[in-house]
């Protein structure tokens, strides 16, 4: 099914020269640590901890509604470190999801109201199933599908994810229309 | 996943017989006919561990008994364990009042908080490697099982080599006897030399068989269930539950307290091949970490991609537009026909549809089209506008009408999908030949939802 259009109030969002799609009621932490690539959306009430490390975003992925995003953290024997988080390329990240990661690969979908605990990584081309809780360190490679609590491999994506996810995140942005007067 | 676009409900026929969605089918262009996973060759590449990504050939993961040497999974939760250090302080051999710290190693789930430390598994002195393998009870059985096994077959190799070798003979005792050609001393020697040969070769096998194994014996009484069963109330917290016990089927642990931590499943790299032509179809790039494919000829790179707009209402019994649109793959025009069924029976099709007659053509895929905002170029097509609704880049938007004809079930629409293919493995490179252009039919069938009532 062809997606459907998605509208925004315009004066609710920032454009970027780069066409990046910020809400402005969003909280985006320590920005001077905030690097989003371009054509990127980020949604209202979406939380990105950059006061806490360096974030980086790719290019074409969507950030929905109520999403959290906040760099791991590990213990040591003196105090705890945070570390960077980077997310790849058409990237989707569902609605109410909490992304504790320490890498994201491009090519990633993850469903609604997932947690995603400290320093898991997630490959190039793998799916978080809806209601998913992965727990710390654990590991997604590609072309596998996560699900359940604790999230285990429960299926199959096919080889052509990358095509699927990109014409995803590329036709998100296409419909994603503004209304209304800009500010 | 792309869940978002819902890719179930515009489903194509693969040559098997199989409804699936274009993403899971695959095109051979050497038989130019639709593949799913479902009627090709699925070969193991590479098996790898999904947790260290360490990948190693089948034959190792064979003997590893397709589990991972480094990785545990928590018996308890099924998640992987990690390892964690602490410092010990372990008193000197030499000196009893001198001690050191030393680091220690165990293992611990980060999602249930099982450690090796509840069930009294000792810390190691190494982060990994240390952690040895309980002692299956009945290995010693299951080995002579397998020799004995490996001795059956043997024989039934020998067996079956040693009847075609009487087949063989029992040709050359007939052409001999015909005698036509001259052949009967050439043939009478080759029988001596095969049947000294086969003689041996049955000799040796009779030997092999000699070892045999003892059998079963069925148990008559047992003794019966202690009384403490019925009467001692049950710990639930310190039961294993079914799917922790199935986890490690050799050892089944019934108590908590037994529970071992196991080695992880390793997951595999697969290639696909084309049953008919045994040409592949899909070869991933051997690191389990590359998304990268040496071969892939998925249908959706090859075969345009129908979807549909959601139509805004779907009445009973009434016509209605609805909006297909068409995804050209190919970097080149590529012209499209849908076509009715012929044969009406199809049980897909519960609705009256009328498809458009003409020809209608898909503007090129222009991947640097993306980077360039503003192209409106329409390509000069003169379309009908009663045909086409829009046109985007490669994406054409074509009018269908839809009649629902039953009220209860979703509405279904059957049709013929004709495009143009130009095939490009037949062409030589060297030779200025111009790729080879086929039409391919493709039977399509689109869920669009159930018809809404009427007032």
């Amino acid at each position: 099914m062809e997606l459907e259009d998605v509208m925004y109030n315009n004066s609710e969002y920032i454009e970027t020269a780069s066409g990046n799609k910020v809400s402005r009621l969003s909280v985006l932490c320590g920005s001077q640590n905030i690097v989003i690539n371009g054509k990127t959306i980020i949604m209202t009430d979406c939380v990105i901890r950059g006061d806490l490390a360096n974030v980086r975003i790719g290019r074409h992925c969507v950030i929905s509604k109520k999403a959290v995003i906040r760099p791991p953290f590990k213990k040591f024997s003196k105090g705890v470190a945070f570390f960077p988080l980077h997310i790849g390329d058409h990237v989707l990240i569902g609605e109410d999801s909490i992304v504790n990661a320490a890498q994201i690969g491009s090519f990633v979908h993850i469903g609604k109201h997932c947690i995603i605990g400290r320093r898991c990584v997630l490959k190039d081309c793998c799916a978080i199933a809806d209601y998913t809780v992965l727990p710390p360190e654990t590991v997604v490679p590609p072309f596998t599908l996560f699900s359940g609590s604790p999230g285990r491999a429960t299926g199959e994506l096919p080889e052509c994810t990358q095509d699927l996810m990109v014409d995803v995140t590329m036709s998100y942005y296409q419909s994603f229309k503004p209304v209304g007067k800009s500010k | 996943m792309a869940t978002l676009l819902d890719v179930n409900v515009v489903k194509y026929l693969c040559s098997c017989g199989k409804w699936e969605p274009l993403c899971r089918l695959y095109l051979c262009r050497h038989c130019q006919k639709l593949r799913s996973g479902d009627c090709v060759l699925h070969e193991v590449d590479s098996p790898y561990c999904p947790n260290c990504l360490e990948n190693m050939p089948s034959s190792e993961a064979k003997l590893k008994k397709n589990r991972c040497t480094n990785c545990f999974d928590c018996p308890s939760c099924g998640h992987t364990l990690t390892t964690r250090a602490t410092s010990q302080i372990v008193s000197d051999a030499e000196d009893p009042n001198k001690s050191t710290p030393k680091k220690m190693y165990y293992m611990a789930c980060g999602f249930c908080r099982w450690t090796t430390r509840d069930v009294g598994i000792s810390d190691k002195p190494v982060a990994s490697g240390a952690w040895e393998d309980l002692e299956n009870p009945h290995s010693r059985r299951i080995h002579s099982l397998l020799d004995f096994y490996h001795q059956v077959a043997q024989r039934e190799k020998a067996d079956k080599e040693r009847k075609k070798y009487v087949r063989r003979r029992s040709h050359l005792i007939f052409a001999a006897s015909m005698d036509k050609y001259g052949l009967t001393s050439v043939a009478a020697k080759r029988k001596s030399l095969l049947s000294s040969v086969s003689g041996i070769s049955i000799k040796e096998n009779e030997e092999v068989n000699i070892c045999s194994l003892e059998p079963v014996e069925a148990v008559d009484d047992f003794e019966s269930l202690p009384n403490s069963i019925f009467t001692d109330p049950l710990q639930l917290e310190k039961v294993s539950t079914i799917s922790q016990r199935l986890a490690s089927p050799e050892f089944q642990p019934a108590m908590a307290t037994d529970l071992y931590p196991n080695h992880k499943h390793l997951l595999i790299r697969r290639s696909l091949r084309c049953k008919e032509c045994e040409h592949n179809l899909s070869k991933p790039e051997f690191n389990p970490l590359s998304i990268k494919f040496k071969i892939q000829l998925i249908a959706l790179n090859h075969v345009p991609e129908i979807r549909f707009l959601k139509p805004k209402e779907l009445p009973f019994k009434k016509e209605t537009k609805v909006v297909l649109t068409v995804c050209n793959p190919a970097t080149y025009n590529t012209k499209l026909q849908l076509l009715p069924l012929e044969e009406e029976t199809a049980v897909n099709n519960n609705t009256k549809t009328e498809l458009p007659k003409k020809e209608i053509v898909l503007a090129p895929r222009d991947d640097s089209a993306i980077y360039d905002d503003n192209s409106q170029s329409q390509h000069g097509f003169k379309d009908d506008t009663s045909v086409v609704a829009f046109r985007k880049a490669n994406k054409v938007g074509i009018f269908i009408k839809v009649t629902p004809l039953q009220q209860d079930e979703d509405a279904k629409v059957c049709f013929w999908l004709k495009h143009e293919y130009r095939n490009t493995t037949v062409a030589l490179p060297n030779e200025n030949q111009e790729p080879q252009i086929v039409w391919l039919q493709h039977k399509v069938v689109i869920n669009l939802g159930p018809p809404h009532k009427t007032k």
